[in-house]
């Protein structure tokens, strides 16, 4: 019987200790040693929410290619607890540079967007708050401004509990436009400064000469810095280490970046292995991003556990806080009981970890790397490429 | 038809094969109108010069392959016929079992190149070399005859080509995409990071996608669709593979090859710098940053999703015929 990466405490039963050792198992024999006699067509995975459905419950959300609520599975049940242990505080690490202590794990602005109605986004963001969660991430495109508002009206009062991060989404677009996204954004967020500001999605492969342009997106960064709105700066991408290099390496001060972590990624185009190592030597703040794939998908498919996926993120050295997608109460509580558990993982398993997500090399759970799913229609449309519609993935 | 002069002839890697400067694709002989259609094109192509001709055991489920072997015989000899082998990772045996399928579709005994087809995912280098896989059918169809050279084919990502070339196994071509655009987009540019390894190792390098697939630059007025030939066939590859389905088609590519001169390196550059602009983010080349062009089969045998509700995924499947089943009769 395998390890269990998580620790020994949260599974008690028998039954619950092997079921997804086992389910993955199969899962791996299936993909690789029997090839495709066991992979038909009706195995594919549908992770999508049909646009329409969000609309509905959503008029302003965008079509939803961006992220998906994160899944709770049903075989998985009985890792969590139904509610967290009152009192039970998440730890903090220093946030790089920055003086700041930011908790482990951090409320991800888009699923906020997500959920079903802002009452429940003011009693997530007051129970993480509760709980010593003091990391709010969010962008100026989420669903048309939707994330931004609802952080917005859940944190009223209780701003300065929180390190509260947004993104400016220019790509590739100039300090004026940059500058009107950030007014828009402290109207949004109800406040007069924002603690970090993120360049978001430096995805293309051309973004980096783009931001470092004249009157460029980093112009915007530093008069920001100047005029107190924002007190640091960063920026945030998916696709590919050499994107983030090229950023780091033209020269302007970052005091944030952020990036995917996972046990795929050390093995496919790694951040891990090649963007962090800068980022902590330079004394940045990062945070790490898509610990379940984006969506889920390495969870749906068992390949990892929701408990191994953000361990994992929060075990690796140098990573400040791991930013995590929550639509609803039940993840919240789902990821506060990992959290109650949590013990930094060993070498010997977060290695045990890497070794197993090697055997996934092909970028099956980081489509964020390989496909355009994770790119928003307005990054498109600046690069000149097919709208979501046109070109889901 | 008119010709103005032959297309001229190049050495095919360290041997002392010559190949036509321009190629013809396969899966566009597979999609003409008819048979009929298909086997005048096949013709056309022999008299106007064209002696490389592309094919694969996938393409159009096995029609491209039928049809392009109505169309070579009786000329078999005047061609130097290349095909491709689908195993997307799985076993060398399976290979052995296509490479049967496709000399009988082809009508032949042997195949002048045969190549692993799509290299596409980080994995795919490991999977072609481990003990039982295709590397290993490569070896015995080219002792058995069957076959009388080999090598691979992608348009992903040049990391992944290098990898292949990295597993030591002595390939005689490597097909990928070489275009304007590729030759700008500095992090996935095969021009500049496979090309010259190729040329050191006296592999014969085969360029595709010289109009971006489906001529997208083209569409936007970026380039002409003969400016992007001539780019393509202007760098130091043995051959540039484009496809036709009509006589229209076929007679510009001609128009392009016939008594073909290279362009100098100064307007090599002036193309380059005209395409940089779009290159640099690949929205011109969906096939190394999108899941355009990706292959159903492939994609299954590797556990990536199919996503039958996006229009793309549909697309793809359509497009390529396949159902993704390992052996369709």
């Amino acid at each position: 019987m395998e390890k269990n990466f998580a620790g020994s405490e949260i599974n008690t039963t028998p039954d619950l200790n092997t079921q997804p050792e086992l389910s993955r198992r199969r899962f791996l024999q299936a993909a690789v040693v029997t090839g495709v006699s066991s992979v038909v067509p009706t195995a594919a995975v549908v992770l999508e929410t049909p646009a329409s459905h969000a609309q509905e419950i959503h008029p302003k959300a965008n079509v939803p290619v961006r992220a998906m609520p994160n899944p709770i599975i049903p075989n998985f049940q009985g890792e969590y607890g139904s509610s967290s242990t009152p009192g039970f505080q998440i730890p903090k690490r220093p946030m790089g540079s920055t003086g700041l202590q930011v908790s482990i794990l951090g409320m991800g602005g888009y699923h906020l967007g997500a959920a079903l109605s802002q009452e429940i986004v003011n009693d997530m963001v007051a129970k993480a708050l509760d709980h010593g969660i003091n990391l709010f991430d969010n962008a100026w495109e989420y669903q048309g401004g939707t994330g931004e508002e609802r952080l917005g009206i859940a944190l009223k009062g209780k701003r300065d509990q929180a390190i509260l991060v947004t993104g400016v989404c220019t790509y590739g677009r100039k300090k004026d436009i940059a500058m009107r996204m950030l007014e828009d954004s402290l109207t949004r967020l109800q406040t007069d400064h924002v603690d970090v500001w993120q360049v978001h999605d430096v995805i293309y492969y051309n973004d980096p000469e783009l931001a470092y342009q004249v009157e460029g997106v980093l112009e915007a960064l530093t008069a920001a810095r100047q005029q107190g709105k924002v007190r640091f700066a960063g920026f945030t991408g998916h696709k590919n280490p050499s994107i983030h290099l090229d950023m780091l390496d033209r020269g302007f001060h970052f005091d944030t970046v952020q990036m995917p972590i996972n046990p795929f990624d050390p093995s496919f185009r790694s951040f891990e292995r090649k963007v962090l190592p800068v980022a902590v030597q330079r004394g940045m703040a990062v945070f790490s991003v898509k610990s379940m794939s984006g969506s889920g998908e390495s969870i749906v498919r068992g390949a990892l556990t929701p408990t191994e996926a953000l361990s994992y993120a929060m075990s690796v050295p140098g990573v400040s806080a791991t930013v995590s997608g929550m639509e609803s109460m039940d993840v919240l509580d789902q990821n506060l009981e990992i959290l109650r558990n949590f013990k930094p993982l060993s070498d010997e398993q977060m290695a045990a970890l890497r070794e197993h997500g090697r055997q996934f090399n092909d970028g099956r759970y980081e489509l964020y790397k390989t496909t355009v799913k994770y790119e928003s229609d307005l990054g498109r449309a600046q690069h000149g490429f097919s709208s979501s519609k046109e070109l889901p993935a | 038809m008119e010709t103005t002069g032959s297309i001229p002839l190049r050495r095919f890697g360290k041997t002392d094969v010559q190949i036509s400067a321009l190629g013809s694709g396969g899966h566009h002989i597979g999609v003409a109108k008819d048979e009929k259609t298909a086997v005048e094109l096949v013709h056309a192509a022999l008299d106007g010069g064209i002696t490389f001709y592309d094919c694969c055991w996938e393409y159009c489920r096995g029609k491209a392959e039928d049809w392009l072997g109505k169309g070579l015989k009786g000329r078999r000899d005047k061609a130097f016929l290349m095909t491709k082998v689908c195993t997307h990772g799985r076993d060398g045996t399976l290979a052995t079992q296509m490479l049967e399928q496709s000399l009988r579709r082809l009508q032949t005994d042997h195949i002048d190149l045969w190549q692993v087809h799509g290299m596409c995912f980080a994995n795919d280098p490991e999977l072609f070399i481990r003990p039982g896989g295709a590397a290993e059918a490569l070896v015995k169809a080219k002792k058995e005859g069957k076959v009388r050279f080999v090598g691979f084919t992608g348009h992903k990502d040049p990391e992944v080509h290098l990898a292949m070339l990295n597993t030591g196994f002595p390939f005689d071509a490597v097909q990928m995409p070489l275009n304007p655009f590729d030759g700008t987009f500095h992090q996935f540019s095969f021009e500049q990071k496979v090309l010259p390894v190729l040329k050191e190792r006296g592999i014969a390098v085969l360029g595709m996608k010289p109009i971006c697939g489906r001529a997208e630059p083209v569409k936007k007025g970026v380039f002409t669709a003969q400016e992007m030939l001539r780019y393509a066939m202007s760098l130091p590859v043995t051959t540039t593979i484009t496809g036709f389905s009509d006589m229209a088609t076929l007679k510009q590519n001609l128009e392009v090859a016939q008594g073909f001169t290279p362009l100098s390196e100064s307007e090599m550059q002036a193309f380059r710098d005209r395409a940089r602009p779009y290159a640099a983010d690949g929205r011109f080349e969906p096939y190394k940053v999108s899941l355009q062009f990706d292959n159903p089969e492939a994609r299954m045998v590797h556990d990536f999703p199919i996503d039958m509700q996006q229009i793309e995924t549909r697309e793809m499947v359509a497009e390529t015929q396949n159902s993704g089943w390992p052996f369709p009769s």
